[in-house]
């Protein structure tokens, strides 16, 4: 096997990044001159954790109003109007602790966007109808969409608040109907006016901007009110004791399954790494490198897919990405499970747990490790194909105190053996306590099978190889250490109220 | 031996420049073209993304094609298979090569066409070629894996199975193509899925009718050389027999009437409407099917009054979108909404379709029009960022016609379309009797 290299034309000459702080201000910059793009990420500070008690999604009301209103000079409409000729886009995300505008244009407009864009966050409208809009949008997500409409984001979102009990990461991003309802406009000026603060906010910009452009901006988000909010302190999760599981009841023809525990690593840790390669070699998302996928999908059909995560993960788009700037202080281990007929949902969550312990106990070997860190290094070169995106994993770089992620993958892989990539694995995954939500319309009855540990016995429309019946023979007993008192049965629609 | 790819984006200069004339090409890249003597047509658009390609495979078969009774989905499934290994290299082992090249990989399935694409490392493109060929040439699968993978497809129709749309379009469709394949959805009907693991003799029809030169393109956008692509081309798929079947599609007869149906949901929902409206396949030279686009925008745009009064004053809708979307065989022109109370559910779909006579009796002004053609153009010129968004872009138009600079045709076709033409297209498609409509929601609607 013969090494291959590529060497890329590295032109300084157009080029030049930086972060740089300016009276209170932090900017990313990644300037290239001849590019016709220009992408910007403003990341503010803020984000569900801190939501006050009562008044849960008022960090995304607050968003969603300025992203989608007005600004002190232009209503929402004549944005739109603005906007549209040149194709420009505005959006907004929010996670737990992080907020992101992220705005796209074409640089013959550049000028005039910017205006329009540093005006929505610097001069928010906060327009009555506006606000009332967005705020109908977000009740409707959590009544309509999540309820009734996309199990699968259900059952991650009710796997998130099962395992976060009592603690701040435990809350709907969007917030809760009755929190949502609470809120009045006069809340969300509020909560701009103390959070969107100077020290408080991250500036990113790339692509073939002027550098005039920067020193206008800096002297722009100046004007932002002074101070830095008291970050939320975060406890430790709650133990988890055992297995308990929330079985969310709802009418449907499958079941959906997310389960998993925290963890003590983020990016900025070292072990991190190591378990990254683990993580790949488990359950790398949507692709067949992974156990879990070839094991319930590739052998037995079970479902579509099922992949596992060390951190927070939320697909970018259509692609197989991630979506940069959702970080978090801590973070997770989880298994995603899509939706599994009603009559395998036992036996899927048995083969995922017994894959678990095997990795547990027996690790990678050598060439399992090896091919799977050549994989990661080499697989996350492709994350940052756009400006955008590319700018992102920069800010989130910044955000957890470390070099650029991209490089800092290769170089920790680089430096691992597969002794630390087991090492690892038993320092941080384990299968005796975790959390498990379910989507189901039969709970009762999976309820009942899993404080049984009932068989789960499964069968094949065809052959199968033999190995795959002798794991089965096994795996339709494998005992699951369920807490008996931790088996709670929720109807869908009592789900993200208060 | 560690192999590692040094593909640093340092350079991520995206040439997606605006034409600075309308009769300007609206594709900025050179495309070079070949065809090999089995008919194998091979393209190459060099793109900078320093040590990046992107390498589609169209396969120009899709759901369309699926002309037989109770073997809807096939096409989808059929692309699932193409995973499932040669003799050369084993399921495990395809995916080991691409994994070893820490290459991002899938695939996808529509009504006319299915794509393959991996993004990789610019030298890996012997490797990929060779793998490539091989599976469209030599796929061999058991029946177990074949039943295997029926079961991933009804994993997928599960996933989706909670979500009103798909199910709407499953009746919409159903309602307005009483004859063409059209009639299904692409992932096909739940009872055909079931019976999937019973069609393996029709698998191996299914490959060797459509997975044959004359059918794919194979399309590499990046780091490429064209020559160097050639002859990769010529060595790995030269032995590649060209095929002999030509499906017969029917043709669907005109609708004369309008048709309605009503889903009543299990579970929490809004009421949900959808309108689909007949209209006429792509066609580079027909200069209705810009000016549908353009009715579209129109409709639909974030600040078109009708989004304006539904969206953002009234308030009566969360989205209202629509538009015509490129087909082979006449279709659907589309508008779909999500409303807040199912009291307003006919006032909204009054409100539709005023608008449309708004644009059958009043003319755009040309200064909107101009802003719409400038829309597309900005959009199409910023999507075209990454190499595999060039090789899709590509590929979506070589599937339609066969031929890549229909882009190019189609957005001078945009040029010369006047407040005329799109008054005559909303008058001649947007009829009642042309239509088929669609409601939803947990409540019971009188039709």
């Amino acid at each position: 096997m013969k090494t291959r290299m590529i060497i890329t034309v590295l032109l300084v000459s157009i080029f030049s990044l930086c972060m740089i702080a300016h009276e209170h201000l932090k900017f990313t910059e990644i300037h290239l001159e001849d590019n016709p793009l220009v992408a910007f990420r403003i990341l503010v500070h803020t984000g569900a954790i801190n939501d006050p008690e009562g008044k849960e999604g008022l960090n995304a009301l607050t968003a969603m109003t300025i992203a989608n209103g007005g600004t002190g000079d232009l209503t929402f409409r004549d944005i739109q109007e603005v906007l549209y000729p040149w194709a420009a886009s505005i959006s907004v995300n929010f996670d737990k602790e992080i907020t992101v505008f992220t705005g796209n244009v074409h640089r013959d407009h550049l000028d005039e966007f910017y205006s329009i864009f540093s005006g929505l966050l610097l001069n928010p409208r906060f327009d009555e109808s506006d606000f009332r809009r967005n705020k109908t949008n977000l009740l409707n997500y959590i009544r309509n969409t999540l309820r009734g409409t996309n199990d699968e984001e259900l059952g991650k979102w009710s796997f998130q608040l099962f395992m976060y009990e009592d603690h701040p990461y435990g809350t709907l991003d969007a917030g809760t109907v009755q929190g949502l309802e609470a809120i009045t406009l006069e809340d969300v000026k509020n909560f701009h006016e103390n959070m969107y603060t100077r020290e408080n906010v991250h500036i990113g910009i790339a692509g073939g901007y002027t550098k005039g452009l920067i020193d206008k901006m800096e002297r722009d988000f100046t004007s932002l009110p002074g101070g830095k909010p008291e970050q939320i302190a975060l406890p430790q999760p709650k133990p988890i004791e055992d297995i308990e599981v929330l079985i969310v009841e709802k009418p449907n023809r499958s079941t959906a399954i997310s389960l998993g525990f925290p963890i003590d690593i983020t990016r900025a840790d070292k072990d991190f790494y190591p378990l990254m390669v683990a993580n790949s070699f488990f359950g790398e998302h949507r692709t067949f490198n992974g156990v879990l996928m070839n094991e319930l999908r590739g052998l037995r059909g079970l479902n579509y897919g099922t992949y596992s995560y060390i951190e927070n993960f939320i697909q970018d788009g259509g692609s197989t990405l991630m979506l940069p700037n959702v970080p978090r202080r801590q973070q997770y281990f989880s298994i995603w499970i899509r939706p599994v007929e009603h009559a395998t949902n036992h036996f899927s969550l048995r083969l995922a747990l017994y894959e678990l312990e095997n990795l547990v106990e027996n690790g990678l070997t050598q060439e399992e490790f090896e091919g799977t860190r050549d994989y990661m290094i080499n697989f996350s070169k492709l994350w940052t194909q756009t400006l955008s995106r590319r700018l992102g994993y920069m800010m989130d770089s910044a955000w957890y105190g470390t070099e650029y992620f991209i490089d800092k993958i290769e170089e920790e892989l680089m430096k691992l053996t597969v002794d630390d990539v087991n090492r690892a694995i038993k320092t941080h995954l384990q299968t005796d306590h975790m959390k498990v939500a379910a989507v189901t319309a039969n709970a009762r009855e999976f309820k009942e099978a899993l404080l049984n540990n009932a068989p789960s016995p499964i069968s094949y429309s065809g052959n199968v190889d033999e190995s795959v019946t002798a794991k089965d023979a096994i795996v339709k007993d494998y005992t699951l250490t369920i807490n008996p008192d931790r088996v709670l049965i929720i109807p869908v629609q009592e789900m993200f109220e208060e | 031996m560690l192999i590692r790819l040094f593909i640093i984006f340092l350079t991520i200069v995206s040439m997606c420049m605006l034409p600075a004339h309308s009769n300007d090409a609206v594709f900025p890249f050179p495309v070079h073209q070949s065809v090999l003597d089995n008919g194998l047509t091979v393209i190459s658009i060099p793109f900078d993304s320093p040590g990046i390609i992107a390498y589609y495979t169209v396969v120009r078969t899709g759901s369309r094609n699926e002309v037989e009774e109770g073997l809807s989905g096939f096409a989808h499934f059929f692309e699932h298979m193409m995973f499932r290994g040669t003799e050369q290299y084993s399921a495990e082992e395809y995916n080991e090569v691409l994994k070893r090249l820490g290459a991002d990989h899938n695939a996808f399935t529509t009504d006319d066409w299915t794509g393959y694409h991996i993004v990789a490392s610019a030298d890996a493109l012997e490797e990929i070629v060779k793998i490539e060929s091989d599976r469209f040439m030599n796929l061999k699968y058991s029946v177990e894996d074949f039943k295997t993978e029926a079961g991933a497809i009804l994993g997928e129709y599960n996933m989706n199975a909670a979500n009103p749309l798909r199910q709407m379009f499953e009746r919409i469709r159903e309602m307005a193509f009483t004859e063409h394949t059209y009639g299904h959805t692409t992932l096909g009907y739940l009872e055909d899925i079931k019976d999937m693991p019973n069609q393996f003799d029709y698998s191996l029809t299914f490959f060797d009718r459509y997975y044959r030169p004359e059918y794919c393109t194979i399309i590499v956008a990046g780091d490429v050389n064209h020559d160097r692509l050639t002859q990769l081309a010529q060595k790995y798929y030269s032995g590649w027999e060209p095929g002999t079947w030509t499906v017969d599609i029917p043709e669907e007869p005109p609708q004369t009437e309008e048709k309605r149906s009503h889903i009543t949901w299990g579970s929490a929902t809004l009421p949900h409407l959808m309108i689909g409206y007949r209209v006429p396949e792509f066609d580079e030279t027909n200069i209705d099917i810009p000016a549908l686009n353009i009715i579209g925008q129109l409709l639909f745009a974030r600040n078109a009054p009708l989004f304006q009064k539904l969206v953002v004053d009234e308030q009566l809708v969360d989205f209202v979108s629509g538009g015509y979307t490129d087909r082979r065989d006449p279709y659907l022109f589309t508008i779909m909404s999500r409303i807040k109370n199912i009291e307003n559910m006919e006032r909204v779909e009054q409100e539709i379709y005023d608008a449309i006579e708004d644009l059958k009796n009043n003319q755009i002004a040309p200064e909107r029009l101009d802003e719409i053609k400038s829309f597309l153009r900005y959009g199409f010129a910023m999507s075209l960022n990454t190499a595999s968004s060039v090789a899709r872009t590509v590929s979506q138009y070589i599937q339609l016609t066969g031929d890549f600079n229909t882009v190019n045709k189609l957005f001078n076709l945009y040029d010369s379309v006047t407040p005329e033409d799109v008054q005559r297209v909303a008058r001649k498609y947007f009829t009642p009797t042309t239509r088929s409509v669609v409601t939803l929601a947990q409540e019971e609607v009188q039709q």
